[in-house]
């Protein structure tokens, strides 16, 4: 079926016929993370190589793209599934995998839950086996298996999340908490691709000094890309690899940490909209929580820079409750951070959202019990003259 | 600033609430700071309330903005163009703070007073700013300090301008993305003040370094700018360097992206010539109206009217049209509505037989739509098919769609076709409008929705002015006057509305023989409600009539009804009574 469709040979990566972002013919393959690889998707052969061609060689690491077409044509007009590796001998395996890694590397449109019914059950069932295989697996991976592994989970994974379909837009503000969150129909395949790179990551296989090459930056930046995700099954296991990339990958740490605060500078000073700040201030705790005293400067500047006035937007209660771990956490381990920490919360008070004003209430009180003498001293008189308000208040009860 | 009611402050108090605990007399003190300032007269501001205002710094954020916007014109007050300079030390302060719109507008005063200082004061003053906020610490300052790179460049001597453009590639280049975001953003404004070769050079080095960025949000940014800066380089220059980045983004994985290329495509085409156009550009948005994501489709949509003006008929027709059809049968309504509302200013641009033959199916089918917005919008721009072909060829299917959408479920639906009769009116002129589309304005008048009524007693006042005081007399006024015996008061009500407006228009023989009996049979109505608006009716009126007419039949009724039992309607009849007096005392 698939051979007839119409072969444009135009760069148009974006066809009606074919579902969204997914090209099955151009998947557009970020193959180690090249900054460019979020545009100019599909090359074909005649497309004269300007300055901002896709293809350099540092970055799509030993794969070209006019090999992936006829590869692509080619798997596509015979996909079909593989041996199980327990029908090969041993020596085979590592091939088979990479070749099933390949296949997997064929991305299918959801959005038309008729088309390709055949081929999306063959890599579903392809991606268990790989699944399998790294979690059983005997021996340090290649570089070779290790730059597939990455190329195949960065074509599934990274993708530009569709808008809200206007329809949920009602004039009549819709609290945005109760919107129902719009979920990926690709999901299926998603899901068994997240936990493939899970148990990549946990693998005492996986040789961080090795893995490190691919597991790059840009690639820990698109991964970050995708807390933004609707979908609270896909921000959980975000969570979860980001939490062990970050424990096994000593060299990203610092990174790791400074594009985190990237995403809360947009979002404290520019969007106020992100889904996925629960889940990165959940890492952080555990951060946090592993820091050695006496704290660095960075860490302090952090907590005064960033989750302080995380305190500030209007939909603080989504993440309220990880912030507020994340303060505490950072008053015990250095208690003269106390005074500091009350200031900016009575900052940033809420003047008029009596729920905002319930939860700074609670997180005081959390914070005031981890807080000594000395630094009380220093934040009393304002802390006392902000409860008095709150004493007086409309609302109070 | 203070207005005659306004009660004057004491300066002093004005200057001690400068200092006050309570935010609201702050804020209230630095409205007013330009009257501190003229009294304390030029000198002592300069030296005494600028320092003043610089250590203040630590203040509410609603306190900084407000002084942020005061010092944007404060230059008179300091003592003219030559002191100019002391405002700068305050504002670089808060162009540092954290709160975003603070800073913008400190950007944005700071802009105001560099574009009024001289040269020479720029060079002292205004660019150290910028180098001082460029190498600051955190990145609010460096984010503020590319908004003003237009301001301190111009004026600049070489060997100071080749060290902008250094800093300002550094700041493309920033560690931090919010940095880059604001470089990116204010791209093509430094650009606009580069010199050509430079510009050819550095500014677009720089443009591609940010179309390559890491962050999708940067790139973004960058393809905003993209026309504008095009616009800056000559024809072939722009078709080199910057039709391909676009080309290439309007492919791009990201929807947003392209959603940005549709946006800024046709512009772009006034920047490079006719060839680019047709080989590159034109493909690029045809792949943008039939583009898979619903949003880029709407984008591009809204431009094809542009689109169509910057290219040749033939080629609109061949390429264009296509398109258009499909987009009209779009299963997304809000594709639809876009398409919708720019499709019929085509007309012109293809002619008169092209019109008939292409594109007035499409218009019909529109019409005819499910989803209301779609119908709207053709019929709010009916006036550009009219001068092409007219419309007779319309009317047909026209008063379908306009009754139905009357009818529509949603007022605020039927609110906007009202708003569109007058329009109607003139096009279709009065035959057409007597048969059929009387009928609904009258039912209007009785809508269970106020602002649906309150709309059709403007439209009737407005039908008027267009057909004259005579026709109304015939076709609107007779019905409007039966509402009188309706037995809804909210419809009597309705009636006073529509006569309070109709008077000043029909004049006064007409107010005073049909018009004024009415309200003052309304007087004796048994609901206070009427009572009082027949009060106040009368005092609009007042002026309208002759002095006679308003001794003889409005004060007598006034009077009557200041002795009404209810509190409101003695009290809108007194007024009315004082308004007539003073109007005889003025004359």
């Amino acid at each position: 079926i698939l051979s007839k469709l119409p072969r444009k040979s135009s760069k148009s990566a974006d066809n009606r016929e074919h579902g969204g972002h997914h090209n099955a013919y151009y998947s557009s393959v970020s193959g180690g993370g090249s900054r460019s690889s979020d545009f100019g998707t599909g090359k074909s052969a005649n497309l004269s190589v300007s300055s901002f061609a896709v293809s350099s060689p540092t970055t799509d690491v030993g794969w070209k793209s006019a090999d992936l077409k006829q590869n692509g044509n080619h798997m596509l007009s015979s996909y079909e599934a593989m041996p199980a590796f327990k029908d090969v001998p041993a020596s085979e395996r590592q091939n088979l995998f990479v070749k099933k890694l390949n296949l997997c590397c064929v991305i299918f449109d959801f959005t038309d839950p008729t088309k390709n019914l055949k081929e999306k059950e063959i890599k579903r069932q392809t991606l268990l086996e790989l699944v399998e295989y790294v979690t059983s697996a005997n021996g340090k991976f290649s570089d070779v298996v290790l730059q597939e592994i990455v190329k195949m989970v960065s074509a599934n994974l990274f993708r530009s999340f569709n808008p809200q379909p206007r329809e949920n837009k009602v004039i009549e503000g819709v609290d945005l908490e109760e919107e129902e969150p719009s979920m990926d129909p690709a999901w299926p395949h998603l899901q068994i691709v997240y936990e493939f790179l899970l148990r990549f990551i946990a693998s005492p296989e996986t040789d961080a000094k090795l893995a490190k090459r691919y597991v790059d930056q840009p690639f820990i930046l698109k991964l970050l890309d995708l807390f933004d995700s609707e979908d609270p099954r896909e921000r959980e296991y975000l969570k979860t690899i980001l939490h062990r990339i970050y424990g096994k990958f000593m060299v990203h740490r610092p990174f790791i940490r400074k594009a985190i605060n990237n995403i809360f500078f947009r979002f404290i000073f520019e969007t106020e909209k992100h889904n996925g700040i629960a889940e990165l201030l959940e890492i952080l705790g555990s951060i946090i929580n592993g820091f050695a005293l006496p704290l660095k400067e960075e860490h302090k500047v952090f907590l005064v820079r960033a989750l302080i006035p995380l305190h500030k937007p209007k939909c603080l209660a989504m993440y309220h409750q990880q912030l507020s771990y994340c303060i505490t956490q950072f008053v015990e381990k250095d208690c003269k951070l106390a005074d500091t920490v009350i200031r900016g919360l009575l900052k940033y008070w809420p003047i008029t959202n009596s729920s905002k004003e319930v939860m700074f209430l609670n997180e005081l009180e959390e914070v005031l019990e981890a807080t000594q003498p000395p630094e009380f001293q220093r934040c009393m008189m304002p802390l006392f003259r902000q409860i008095a308000r709150c004493l007086n208040s409309l609302h109070f009860q | 600033m203070s207005t005659v009611e306004a009660p004057l402050y004491p300066i002093a108090v004005l200057i001690d609430e400068l200092k006050n605990d309570d935010i609201q007399l702050r804020l209230n003190s630095i409205r007013r700071l330009s009257t501190i300032a003229r009294a304390l007269g030029e000198e002592r501001t300069r030296s005494e309330l600028i320092p003043f205002l610089s250590e203040n710094n630590d203040d509410d954020d609603e306190v900084l903005l407000a002084m942020a916007e005061e010092l944007g014109v404060f230059i008179p007050y300091v003592g003219g163009v030559e002191h100019a300079h002391v405002l700068l030390t305050p504002l670089e302060i808060l162009c540092t703070v954290e709160e975003t719109c603070v800073r913008d507008k400190a950007v944005e005063s700071l802009c105001k007073i560099g574009s009024q200082m001289r040269d020479n004061d720029l060079i002292e003053w205004f660019t150290p700013l910028v180098k001082r906020l460029t190498a600051g610490e955190w990145f609010t300052a460096r984010v503020s300090a590319c908004g003003l790179f237009h301001i301190a460049y111009p004026s600049a001597p070489e060997t100071l301008k080749t060290e902008l453009r250094s800093i300002y590639g550094q700041l493309c280049q920033d560690d931090m993305p919010m940095v880059r975001r604001s470089a990116a953003s204010n791209l093509w404004k430094f650009a606009g003040t580069v010199e050509s070769a430079h510009l050819k050079a550095d500014i677009m080095q720089m443009f591609e370094d940010l179309t390559q960025d890491d962050q999708d949000t940067v790139r973004l940014l960058a393809v905003e700018g993209c026309a504008a800066l095009g616009k800056l380089l000559e024809a072939q220059d722009c078709a080199a360097r910057i039709l391909p980045v676009i080309v290439n983004f309007s492919q791009d994985k990201s929807w947003r992206v392209r959603y940005m290329v549709a946006n800024q495509l046709y512009e772009l085409c006034e920047a490079v010539g006719p060839e680019p156009i047709r080989t590159d550009l034109l493909p690029a948005y045809v792949r943008l109206l039939r583009d898979n994501e619903a949003e880029v489709r709407i984008a591009a949509a809204g431009k094809v009217t542009k689109f169509c003006q910057i290219l040749s008929p033939e080629l609109a027709i061949q390429h264009i049209l296509p398109c258009v059809k499909e987009l009209s049968l779009d299963s997304s309504q809000h594709v639809r509505a876009a398409l919708a509302s720019v499709v019929m200013g085509m007309a012109p641009v293809l002619g008169k037989d092209a019109t008939i033959e292409q594109l007035l199916p499409i218009f019909l089918s529109l019409l005819k739509d499910e989803f209301p917005d779609v119908r709207l919008n053709i019929i709010s721009k009916l006036d550009q098919v009219n001068q092409v072909i007219g419309i007779d060829l319309l009317s047909q299917s026209l008063l379908p769609a306009i009754v139905e959408l009357a009818e529509d479920r949603h007022w605020r639906v039927r609110l906007a076709i009202i708003e569109y009769i007058p329009l109607l009116a003139n096009q279709l002129g009065v035959g057409f409008f007597d048969d059929k589309l009387g009928g609904l304005c009258m039912q209007w008048l009785q809508d269970k929705v106020y602002s649906i009524r309150d709309a059709a007693a403007n439209n009737l006042k407005r039908l008027a002015e267009e057909f004259g005081p005579d026709w109304a007399m015939q076709h609107i006024i007779p019905q409007v006057l039966e509402i009188a015996n309706d037995s809804h008061y909210l419809h009597r009500m309705t009636l006073l509305r529509a006569i309070s407006l109709l008077g000043p228009v029909l004049g006064s023989e007409i107010t005073c023989s049909k018009l004024l009996p009415v309200v003052v049979n309304a007087s004796k109505d048994r609901v206070p409600n009427i009572k009082f608006n027949v009060a106040k009716v009368l005092q609009s009126l007042i002026s309208v009539v002759d002095q006679s007419v308003v001794e003889k039949t409005i004060r007598p009724c006034l009077v009557e009804l200041s002795e009404d039992p209810d509190v409101d309607v003695r009290y809108f009849a007194v007024q009315g009574l004082q308004s007539i007096d003073q109007v005889t005392m003025s004359s």
